[in-house]
């Protein structure tokens, strides 16, 4: 073995990390606190209920145009009636 | 336990009225129109939708009042292409739904120049009136409206009144 093949050896040997090696990697891999997941839970949340929101409204607003609809149609009928009854009574 | 058996209670009592609520047989019709336009509209559907309309609007107000005590509105109107599309027998198939001694027709009004047809008829039950159904025949469209419930025709008039269709003064009582 020539001089080299050491030193290469001795480079590329297999070494045991420094004590507390794992904590500092975790460390860096968060390195601040979940603010981020937590706003974007909000903001999702937020925006879950501001759609539920927009869509109760809209339904509503459906529902509140099918009664006007039907009454109208109905009073109108019945307001028919009402015209043609006067008509005979004059 | 009790609070859900409450509400399976609630939910049979809410599916049978439902069931129990009157409603016309159509089908008969349906192949023979060209358009058809329909209203369904049961007790929940009519008290979420009271909670959008405006007290502010003179209309939306009355509606407001008049569907407290409608506890269902369907309304089936069919258009046809031509006259004579549908027989006076499918009118009498319509009409035969409305028995007695419930139902009783207070008005009918034939209007031969026109040659229309307006019947209303009321619904008695323990001599309280739980339901109108109004029958309309023209030429080329046939209307039924079946109010559930109890309905105040004289408001119900006044809002045809106001929708666009001229209002008739109301005749002094002597």
């Amino acid at each position: 073995m020539d001089w080299l093949e050491q030193e290469l050896a001795q480079a590329l040997a297999r070494k045991e990390p420094a004590a507390g090696f794992d904590g500092r990697v975790r460390a860096r891999m968060h390195p601040r606190p979940q603010w981020l997941a937590i706003a974007a839970t909000l903001l999702v949340m937020m925006g879950g209920g501001e759609a539920w929101r927009q869509y109760h409204q809209y339904q509503g607003y459906l529902a509140k145009e099918q009664v006007m609809t039907a009454m109208r149609i109905a009073g109108s009928k019945l307001n028919r009636v009402q015209m043609q009854l006067k008509g005979t009574e004059q | 336990m009790r609070p859900l058996l409450t509400l399976a209670l609630g939910a049979v009592l809410a599916a049978t009225l439902w069931a129990q609520q009157f409603k016309f047989n159509l089908e008969h019709l349906s192949s023979k129109a060209s358009h058809s336009f329909d209203v369904s509209l049961n007790t929940s559907m009519l008290q979420f939708a009271a909670k959008f309309l405006d007290g502010k609007d003179p209309d939306e107000a009355k509606v407001k009042k008049l569907i407290v005590g409608i506890e269902g509105i369907y309304i089936k109107s069919f258009e046809f292409k031509n006259e004579g599309a549908y027989f006076p027998a499918d009118v009498e198939k319509i009409r035969n739904q409305l028995k007695a001694p419930e139902w009783s027709r207070i008005v009918g009004i034939h209007n031969g120049g026109e040659k229309s047809n307006i019947e209303v008829w009321a619904r008695n039950e323990k001599g309280k009136v739980t339901g109108v159904a109004i029958l309309s025949s023209e030429p080329r469209q046939l209307t039924v409206c079946n109010l559930v419930g109890n309905v105040d025709l004289e408001s119900l008039s006044d809002l045809g009144g106001h929708f666009g269709l001229p209002n008739i003064p109301k005749g002094k009582k002597k």
